[in-house]
Parts: structure tokens; C-alpha cells; sequence
């Protein structure tokens, strides 16, 4: 428990940087959408002149753009990626930062077994990650109240939301178990950017190509496509599977290597 | 009991070489030296100990229990690193507290104690603490839980003298108590004033072990000699001279045997100065080294 505490302490101050940033790119977006569903129709031709893999790219369905839903799909695709960044961060540094700030000979001699550590500082990222999650769900929540101009289901609202917190869970395990394969991860942004914005542009290319269905495998913020939750008011199974398939495994593996890495000497 | 048992441990790295066939045993209640350059491999010897890295083959217990299987077995452990870091936003005391809360007992008052006798501000943050001060830290951090084995990985770098005779005292004080000391370093005459037996450690293999006693006693004699005619090389030839070196009427070298044999070759030659000391560990050193090569 103190691991966690501790761990908890120090990602305080980015959960809380975080989580403002990400509530603000909604609230930017979100302010707008009075002004443009009063002019809804001319919206739509401008950007029916886009070219429509431009469109796909981008998230934006003509059909629904006027509803606030189908706004907030478009914003939508901003916000994963930012949550996804910092899923990404802390799970990329949550192992590697006593490397990288030279405390591992502090810890790593403390009388707990490398496997508590892990959870420890596993479960303190999860925290966070709820933490986020839980306060973005309730200030999305409260600024679609404000500017709504019709009634919307809230439980398609949240069931979007809710995509967040898998997408953020899925770059959590990824960084975790990319991080345990570095020796020495000096700084972790172009780690995670990379993969990040990776992930993003072949989610990308899958949405402007003609692929069939299973290259959608290929990039998780392919895998809730919110089109369908809207249509369907539910997710895909399959994709929700896929999505615990890769959380577990990469979890599983984040153990497996991390209890038989040597902690090196600083240099 | 040895607290201490390492058997044929050796650690390869992919590239360098780390550690090849250690044997070492260290008993209940002795302070063991652990000697060797830089790069001898020292830290890699501690550092598997410890159960941060995995052995290649071999084996490295503490209390008889390898710190990979048995985290828990570290619990009596104090370890200080040859470069102390710590998480740099903390103020001293909480750092300290967060140390403390591995072990399960009350260790404020100890704290307190180690701090006043290292002279260590604890309400100061870690990161505007200069590298002495750092190194404090580190030591009040080893020790808080007072450790039946305290293992010592260069500790003195950093530390001014007054405050390094200080850090002796208390690992003293804490071997008097029963604590066991592993001591590893490459300033001899700090291992010197302290350990009981001592290891030798080059190139990743021992190269030899012995008591501390033994080794001083061992009618090792540094001889200087100053001789009114010019001196050759080759001038004593008997077994165990070594370090010969001779500048026209002067000359320097180590002598391990019997004294006698030495004196009556000397007492050939027309001396104008003569001096015998005991060599020190450093000198002994070098000895093993050299003749390794």
C-alpha cells in the first residue's frame, strides 16, 4: 500500500494537467456547436465539399454532424487521442522512471517482491486513469447540458465517453509493456508520441482505404467506432474482446519481463 | 553462520565482462572488506547479491536466502549505493518516512538520532541538497531501520573527512551491535582502519581473500635504502622482493619473507639511509595486482 500511495502522489499533479487539458479541448468544441447547429444546413455543404476520406479521417459523418452526438463523435476523435497520449505517458514511465531518475537502487532493495511493485504502481496508474475518466464523464455531461439545443440519450452519451477510459486502458498496457523492454528510457514522450500518433495515422489510412472489417484490428482507436454506438446504443463484442485480449496480455507480459530484468547501475 | 554466502557466481553482460567464479563468505557480526580498481566488479557482485540483477550461474544469499525468491529476507538489509539519487521533489523527512514504511517497525526516533549525529536538515527538499548532503541522506536511509547487514557500496565519495570519520564511527557503533558489514571500495585505507578480513577482487575473479591481520603481519616491509655507490637492479637476488625501483644510489621496494635474508644482503652494502615501514594495504595491493599480471 505505501508503494501505491506514493505512486499516487506523484502522478497527481499530470492526472490533474491532464485531465484539465482534456476537458477543455471538449468544452472548446463544445462551445461552438450552438452557433453551427443554428446553421446546420450550411455546415453540412461546407463540409460536404470536403473530400469524403478527408471526412472518414476526421471522424465527421454528414448525416449526423447536426445532432449533438454526431458533433461530439468528431470531437470525439480529438479527445481519444489526447487521452491516449496520456494513457501512453504514464504507462511508458510508471515502471521506467526509477531508471531514468536513478531511484531503482532505493526501491528495488526494499524488502517487497518486484511483482508488488508492478501492481502498485499498476493499480496507482489505474486509479488515475479512473480518476480522469469519472471527472471528464461528469464535465462532458455538464457542458452537453449547456449546449444542447435538443434532447439527447445519455446513454449513448456515456457509452461514448466510456470508450475513453477502454482506449486509454489499452495504451496504458501498451506502454507498460513497451516500457520493460528499454533498458534505459531517458525520456518518455517520443516514446509515447510515436506510438500514439502511430496507432492514430494507420487508424487513419484503415478509415480512408477500403479494407475489410479486420484491419480495423491493426489500430485501437479503430476499434470503437462510434457511428456504430450511436446506431446501435451499443459497443462491437468482438472489438471489446480484442481490446481485453491486448490489456491482459500486455499486463501479463509487463510481469513476466520486468521480474527478470536487471536493474543496472546509474551511469 | 555466514550471512553472507556467494558460490560460484558469475554474471556475464552481453558485451563486457562482469563477475566470473566468485566464492565469498561472510560471517555474523565481521566487517568484510570487498577491494578492487573500478570496473573490477565489485557492484556487479553486490548488486546480484541484492537480487537487482540475475546471475548468470552460481548463487548469492543473505541469511541463507536468495533476495530474488525471498524479497522479504532484505528486510534486515541496509544497503547504500556508491552514487545515492533520490526522488528530487521530496523533502528529506518524507523520503525518510516512505523508507521507513518498507520496514515493519517504528523508526522516527532513529531517524532523528542518524540525522542529528550526520548533522542532516531533514525539512530541506532532496533536490536542493548538494551531493554531501545527498550522500547523508543515502546513509541515514541505510541505516533507520538498523539493518542486521549493512552492505557498503563505496560509501565515503562525497563525504568530507569529518564527516567520513562520523559515517565510521556509526558503522561501527552499528557492528558492535551485532550488525554484519560488507564493505566494497577502492580506497584501501578506509577498508584498512575497519574490516576484519578482506577480498581482493580484479578483472572479475578474486584474487585473493584473507584476514586483515595476516595481511599486515605478513612481514611485508617497505625498504628505502640510500647507498653511497650506484645501485643495480639485480643487486638482491633472492625470492620475494618486488617493486624494485632503483635510481643511481637509491632504492625502493616491498619484501615479503624472512627478514634476515633481506637484512644481511642489505648490511653488504655501504648505506648512507635506511628505512623499513610497514607497507600499507594500498602497497600490499598493488603487490597482488602487479604480480597477477
Amino acid at each position: 500500500m505505501n508503494i501505491y500511495r506514493f505512486e499516487l502522489k506523484s502522478l497527481r499533479k499530470s492526472t490533474i494537467i491532464w485531465t484539465c487539458s482534456i476537458i477543455g479541448l471538449a468544452a472548446l468544441y463544445l462551445s461552438i456547436y450552438p452557433s453551427m447547429a443554428e446553421d446546420a444546413a450550411d455546415f453540412k455543404k461546407l463540409l460536404a465539399a470536403y473530400p469524403a476520406p478527408v471526412r472518414e479521417m476526421l471522424g465527421i459523418n454528414i448525416d449526423t454532424i447536426g445532432s449533438l452526438l454526431g458533433f461530439y463523435s468528431m470531437v470525439f476523435s480529438f479527445i481519444s487521442l489526447f487521452g491516449s497520449i496520456q494513457a501512453m505517458n504514464f504507462g511508458v514511465s510508471i515502471l521506467s522512471k526509477e531508471s531514468r531518475e536513478r531511484t531503482a537502487d532505493f526501491l528495488f532493495v526494499k524488502p517487497v517482491s518486484r511483482n508488488s511493485i508492478v501492481t502498485a504502481k499498476l493499480f496507482a496508474s489505474l486509479t488515475m486513469i479512473l480518476a480522469t475518466n469519472i471527472v471528464f464523464c461528469l464535465a462532458t455531461s455538464i457542458l452537453a447540458n449547456i449546449v444542447k439545443t435538443a434532447d439527447y440519450s445519455s446513454k449513448v452519451f456515456l457509452l461514448i465517453n466510456l470508450t475513453l477510459l477502454f482506449i486509454q486502458l489499452i495504451f496504458l498496457a501498451i506502454g507498460m509493456v513497451v516500457s520493460v523492454f528499454f533498458r534505459k528510457i531517458k525520456n518518455v514522450l517520443p516514446i509515447s508520441l510515436g506510438f500514439v500518433f502511430g496507432f492514430y495515422l494507420i487508424g487513419a489510412v484503415l478509415a480512408v482505404g477500403e479494407n475489410d472489417e479486420y484491419a480495423r484490428v491493426m489500430s485501437p482507436f479503430k476499434y470503437f467506432d462510434i457511428t456504430y454506438i450511436i446506431n446501435n446504443g451499443s459497443y462491437e463484442t468482438m472489438y471489446l474482446l480484442i481490446s481485453a485480449v491486448i490489456i491482459l496480455v500486455s499486463i501479463a507480459v509487463t510481469y513476466l519481463i520486468f521480474n527478470k530484468k536487471d536493474i543496472h547501475a546509474v551511469n | 553462520m555466514n550471512v553472507i554466502e556467494i558460490k560460484n557466481l558469475t554474471k556475464n553482460y552481453n558485451k563486457s565482462r562482469g563477475i566470473i567464479n566468485v566464492n565469498l563468505n561472510v560471517e555474523q557480526g565481521e566487517v568484510f572488506g570487498f577491494i578492487g580498481p573500478n570496473g573490477a566488479g565489485k557492484s556487479t557482485t553486490i548488486r546480484t547479491l541484492l537480487g537487482l540483477i540475475y546471475p548468470t550461474s552460481g548463487s548469492a544469499t543473505i541469511f541463507g536466502k536468495n533476495c530474488i525468491e525471498h524479497p522479504q529476507v532484505r528486510s534486515e538489509l541496509g544497503y547504500l549505493p556508491s552514487e545515492v539519487f533520490y526522488y528530487d521533489n521530496m523533502r528529506v523527512m518524507d523520503l525518510l518516512k516512505y523508507s521507513a514504511s518498507f520496514y515493519k517497525k517504528d523508526c522516527t526516533k532513529r531517524i532523528q538520532e542518524l540525522a542529528d549525529i550526520m548533522d542532516l536538515d531533514l525539512k530541506k527538499k532532496i533536490d536542493d541538497l548538494s551531493y554531501g548532503n545527498k550522500k547523508k541522506v543515502g546513509i541515514v536511509q541505510g541505516l533507520l531501520h538498523e539493518p542486521k547487514l549493512i552492505i557498503l557500496d563505496e560509501p565515503t565519495s562525497g563525504l568530507d573527512p569529518l564527516m567520513q570519520q562520523k559515517f565510521f564511527d556509526l558503522i561501527a557503533q552499528e557492528n558492535q551491535k551485532g550488525a554484519t558489514v560488507f564493505f566494497s571500495s577502492h580506497i584501501l585505507s578506509e577498508v584498512q582502519k575497519m574490516c576484519s578480513r578482506v577480498a581482493f577482487i580484479k578483472e572479475g575473479k578474486i584474487i585473493k581473500l584473507e584476514k586483515m591481520s595476516t595481511l599486515q603481519e605478513n612481514s611485508y616491509k617497505k625498504i628505502s635504502i640510500e647507498a653511497k655507490s650506484i645501485l643495480t637492479t639485480d643487486m638482491f637476488p633472492i625470492h620475494g622482493i618486488s617493486k624494485f625501483e632503483v635510481n643511481e644510489n637509491t632504492a625502493n621496494f616491498i619484501f615479503k619473507g624472512n627478514i634476515n635474508s633481506i637484512l644481511k644482503k642489505i648490511s653488504e652494502i655501504e648505506l648512507r639511509n635506511i628505512s623499513i615501514e610497514e607497507p600499507d594495504l594500498e602497497e600490499i595491493f598493488m603487490h597482488y595486482y602487479t604480480k597477477e599480471d
